[in-house]
């Protein structure tokens, strides 16, 4: 394989190698003065060609069950659109979406975390803020493989406690993999923007189906049994590390976050701010609710409700409505486009705010 | 806590369970989340109630 070898005035120096194929293959220089990009360059045009922000969501403008009202946070409790919390116990802390966020980067929106008491976390506790990633549109990173990509997390927070708190990335549903990475809240009540660049990972199962497959945990309190090895891919899934701070553990405390950006690269760019209706419809494949108005139709025997969902769901949706007088003799015949109940026993049923949630 | 849900229109079984807290229809396909918390509940020696 033949190369050309060009020595700088000191130790460095660069190797123009040919590549070892038949054939004749022509590189063109650039005729004026120029510089060659680096492949973190390269990577942030790429990036700036289409939607670079793995995140849904991350400007937390979207909040279809909730409306910005407060939510106590239990397990698997969404407060705006795409995040969720998980939780050993309930009732310990609330959260909302709130108009508080940095000045000057153009949010509207943020997610406000408050702590419900002074909880001693034990052992097995977990308590986080997460959001998960399907396979299907995290398979371009490789994780798992030899060519696994570099990301970079970036997020802005804002704390009413100081320190080194923990966010993790995981194979979510295999649960054998997790990087707890640290970062740190320096003034207390401040706005402060955080960025992570993390190795992909090499080595694990990481889907690429519409199945649970990449992990964003912040955490807000994890025992030690869910500890490992900070800055470095664990085998186990442990997404905290001793020593950092656990939210809940003080009363009152409190967390904001928005603008959560997750992207190739060794770089954070600036937050993507995406068209409103883009991310609404790409928080539809995942829940979509109707509004307030009556969807049944009414015949002699009974009542149906069918209607076309704005997007195909991930997965067949799990379907709930709200009403006055339908008490649940509905059998479901929905698929990820279509949202259809048929009853054969009360033709006065009267159903609105149809909710379709097809979330990981 | 679920119970088993009556097909009007082909009769048996209908491919869906309720799970009575909310009245939600949960679809028996694997991908979805509230099936897989059925299928522990069942794991855990649980049983439906029978449908109406």
């Amino acid at each position: 394989m033949a190369s050309i070898k060009l020595r700088g005035d000191t130790s460095g120096e660069i190797t123009i190698q040919a590549p070892a194929v038949a054939g004749t293959t022509t590189l063109n220089l650039p005729a004026t003065s120029s510089t060659l990009a680096t492949t973190a360059q390269t990577e942030a045009v790429y990036n700036s060609l289409g939607v670079r922000n793995l995140i849904i969501n991350g400007d937390m403008r979207i909040d279809q069950r909730n409306a910005g009202a407060s939510v106590t946070a239990n397990d698997q409790t969404f407060v705006v659109d795409r995040f969720k919390f998980r939780a050993r116990l309930t009732s310990k802390m609330t959260a909302e979406q709130v108009t508080d966020v940095p000045t000057g980067q153009g949010f509207q929106y943020s997610t406000k975390i408050t702590s419900s008491s002074a909880y001693t976390i034990v052992s097995n506790d977990y308590f986080n803020f997460q959001q998960i990633l399907e396979g299907q549109n995290i398979s371009h990173l490789m994780f798992g493989t030899s060519d696994a990509k570099t990301v970079t997390l970036s997020f802005w927070v804002k704390s009413s406690l100081t320190g080194n708190f923990a966010v993790a990335l995981n194979n979510y549903q295999a649960s054998t993999r997790a990087y707890p990475a640290e970062y740190t809240i320096n003034t207390a009540d401040t706005w402060e923007k955080k960025t992570i660049t993390i190795q992909g990972d090499t080595s694990g199962t990481w889907d690429t189906d519409n199945t649970a497959a990449l992990g964003i945990i912040f955490s807000l309190g994890y025992g030690s049994d869910h500890e490992g090895t900070k800055n470095s891919w664990n085998s186990t899934d442990t997404n905290s590390f001793s020593g950092s701070v656990n939210l809940l553990e003080t009363n009152g405390a409190t967390l904001y976050i928005t603008g959560v950006q997750l992207e190739v690269g060794d770089t954070a760019t600036e937050f993507e701010h995406r068209p409103y209706d883009m991310e609404l419809q790409r928080c539809f494949r995942y829940y979509w609710q109707g509004d307030g108005t009556n969807y049944a139709t009414q015949y002699s025997n009974g009542a149906f409700i069918i209607c076309d969902l704005p997007t195909h769901m991930r997965v067949r949706p799990t379907t709930s409505y709200n009403s006055t007088n339908a008490t649940g003799s509905f059998a479901d015949y929905s698929r990820t486009n279509r949202f259809q109940l048929y009853d054969n026993t009360d033709p006065t049923y009267n159903v609105n705010t149809p909710k379709a949630d097809a979330e990981l | 806590m679920y119970k088993l849900v009556n097909d009007p229109i082909n009769g048996g079984l209908a491919d869906c369970i309720k799970r009575n807290a909310d009245n939600a229809l949960i679809p028996m396909v694997n991908g979805n989340r509230d099936y897989q918390e059925y299928l522990e509940w069942i794991a855990e020696g649980n049983t439906p109630e029978e449908a109406e």
